[in-house]
């Protein structure tokens, strides 16, 4: 049996809270402050030169996150090393994780909007300071009861792989959270973060998978080739606004996406006052319907694609708004010539006939012609 | 099910619309949507459908080229106040497919239309070399509103000649054909007297004028003097 772990550097251990690929997460005790913290253990690898880089790195990340101080990130209070092991002593919250929460109850569409935002503000915070998170998925957004989400593990999903790893195109982070560039092996910004808070945001009001496959090669494709439906696609009743934001979140080429977190927050709070604004229109009546119908059917984002990626065949849907029924039944009806007749080169006759300045010259010089011949035969 | 059938195309779309905040997105778009609403309204609904892209909207007019040029027109006028719109028109083939209430159209008539709207500048509308003809297929002399404005290669690499609206194009081949018309009088008018004069060395057709017109005779003799 093994020996159960009762101390960690300073820190006592008093539960086990999870396990991970990485190690394990403990509910301790700090003796010197009286304070309870999560303690999160990171098994360093055994080979020499391979320990001291990921030593190196860990205790850079690590004093990188604990420098982030911000409501909406779980404050990192230690860092040590311990028997092989590194570990960070971080702020224990009482809640659960928005994973959980997701498959177990389910988020509101005003929930959702409201974990976003403070998640982008979180986020906004720490890529001011210079700190990519790299992982940004429902399992690292903590959420207490008082409605107050928190970002975990800053940095710590590029301590997985050492620098000389990642500079050869290794991927850090979950697949189906990761932006396209990331999943590609290119380098990463804070933008990339930024899609991945889309894809959680995406998820959280759909309840449905955004990216999804069966290995990571079918997940690459669907990241970097597959286009979303608008969100009121999938729930018709959603702010219309909603599309846009995700819309803006989720493009694949980063440099058109949402370039700073704080930007997405701002647009996420225009959508929580459409909502909260919903709320209120509709509790006093009871007639949710009738408002939500409304709201649906104005001004939605397109799943259409946009002109510059207009091939041939690529499919254009007839707008929701501005109705042609007329139009498509009479193409349906028509004969195969009727509407594919292409235009015809205009011949001398037809531009005499039908072309007012080119008549008028004719006629001219018809008349013309007449003249000159009486002037000169009779 | 689907339909075969050649349009002319207009594209309209939103210029740097990916740029744009979502809330100004949306506010573009809505404003896009009335917009469509209202140059679309005089058009008869057999002969329309409007269609949407991401970043902007599409009309397909079924019969007439001078309504697309129109509307295309109306949509630039109506936009002006605060809706940076470009317009791509093209005349192609088009197809209908999908199942009922979720039909929509493919086909290089929007392609193309598309690449030129995207091409355009702000406020801009140009025209493919296919709708030119088109155009002038359906209101011979109308082309000519439509004067070269350049040449590109989309991404596609698929080289598109545009053509761009002049308001004085119309007028001055009016203007062209009315020296046109001086020229034919004068010149056929010319060439009788010419041949007359050739064919007749003593005159007698001035002298006959003369002989009609005594004040002819004065002014010959003025001229001699």
């Amino acid at each position: 049996m093994a020996k159960k772990t009762t101390k960690i550097g300073r820190y006592r251990i008093l539960d086990e809270l999870g396990r991970g690929a990485m190690g394990i997460v403990y509910k301790a005790e700090d003796p010197n402050l009286d304070r309870l913290v999560a303690l999160k253990t990171i098994i360093l690898p055994e080979d020499a030169e391979e320990h001291g880089e990921y030593r190196k790195r860990f205790f850079m990340e690590a004093k990188a996150a604990g420098k982030l101080n911000h409501p909406n990130i779980v404050t990192t209070f230690d860092c040590g090393e311990h028997e092989g092991m590194a570990y960070l002593a971080m702020e224990l919250l009482e809640g659960i994780d928005l994973r959980t929460r997701m498959t177990k109850q389910g988020v509101t569409a005003l929930e959702a909007v409201e974990i976003a935002r403070q998640v982008a503000e979180g986020l906004g915070y720490a890529h001011e300071r210079g700190v990519v998170h790299r992982d940004v998925k429902p399992g690292n957004i903590m959420l207490n009861g008082g409605g107050k989400a928190k970002i975990m593990d800053f940095g710590l999903a590029r301590m997985r792989m050492a620098d000389h790893k990642t500079s050869t195109g290794m991927v850090l982070g979950t697949p189906r959270y990761m932006s396209p560039e990331q999943i590609s092996g290119q380098p990463v910004d804070q933008r990339s973060d930024i899609f991945s808070l889309g894809i959680v945001l995406y998820e959280m009001l759909t309840g449905t998978r955004l990216f999804s496959g069966e290995n990571i090669e079918q997940v690459q494709h669907s990241i970097t080739q597959t286009d979303h439906l608008p969100p009121t696609r999938v729930v018709p009743g959603l702010p219309a606004m909603l599309d846009f934001v995700v819309a803006r979140a989720l493009k694949k080429d980063p440099t058109v996406r949402y370039q700073d977190a704080y930007e997405l927050a701002a647009d996420l709070e225009t959508c929580l006052a459409e909502l909260r604004g919903q709320e209120v229109t509709t509790e006093p009546s009871g007639d949710k319907s009738r408002t939500v119908k409304m709201e649906a059917g104005r001004d939605k984002a397109s799943d259409a694609p946009p002109a510059r990626a207009i091939a041939i065949d690529t499919r254009l849907p007839i707008s929701r708004l501005i109705d042609s029924t007329a139009a498509v039944k009479r193409i349906k009806n028509a004969s195969s010539e009727e509407l594919t007749r292409l235009p015809r080169r205009v011949g001398l006759l037809r531009r005499v006939a039908r072309d007012a300045a080119v008549r008028r010259l004719f006629v001219v010089a018809v008349f013309a012609g007449f003249a000159g011949f009486y002037i000169a035969l009779v | 099910m689907s339909a075969s059938l050649v349009g002319s195309v207009v594209f309209l779309k939103i210029a740097e619309f990916a740029r744009r905040t979502a809330s100004e997105q949306a506010r573009l778009r809505a404003q896009l949507e009335a917009v469509i609403a209202v140059v679309t309204a005089e058009i008869d609904p057999e002969s329309r459908i409007v269609l949407e892209a991401a970043d902007g909207a599409a009309v397909v007019l079924i019969d007439d080229p001078r309504a697309a040029l129109r509307l295309a027109q109306r949509a630039l006028t109506a936009a002006a106040a605060g809706l940076p719109l470009t317009a791509g028109l093209n005349h192609g083939a088009l197809q209908l497919s999908g199942r009922k209430g979720a039909e929509g159209l493919t086909g290089d008539g929007i392609a193309v239309a598309a690449n030129i709207a995207e091409f355009a500048s702000s406020s801009r509308l140009l025209a493919s070399r296919a709708f030119r003809e088109a155009l002038a297929d359906a209101a011979p002399g109308r082309e000519a509103m439509l004067v070269p404005a350049g040449n590109f290669t989309d991404a596609g690499l698929r080289a598109h000649e545009v053509f761009g609206p002049n308001d004085g194009g119309l007028a001055r081949r009016r203007r062209r054909y009315s020296a046109a018309s001086v020229v034919l009088i004068v010149a056929f008018v010319g060439a009788g007297f010419t041949w007359r004069a050739t064919h007749e060395p003593r005159a007698p057709f001035l002298s006959a004028l003369i002989t009609k017109y005594p004040y002819v005779g004065e002014l010959v003799q003025r001229v001699r003097h």
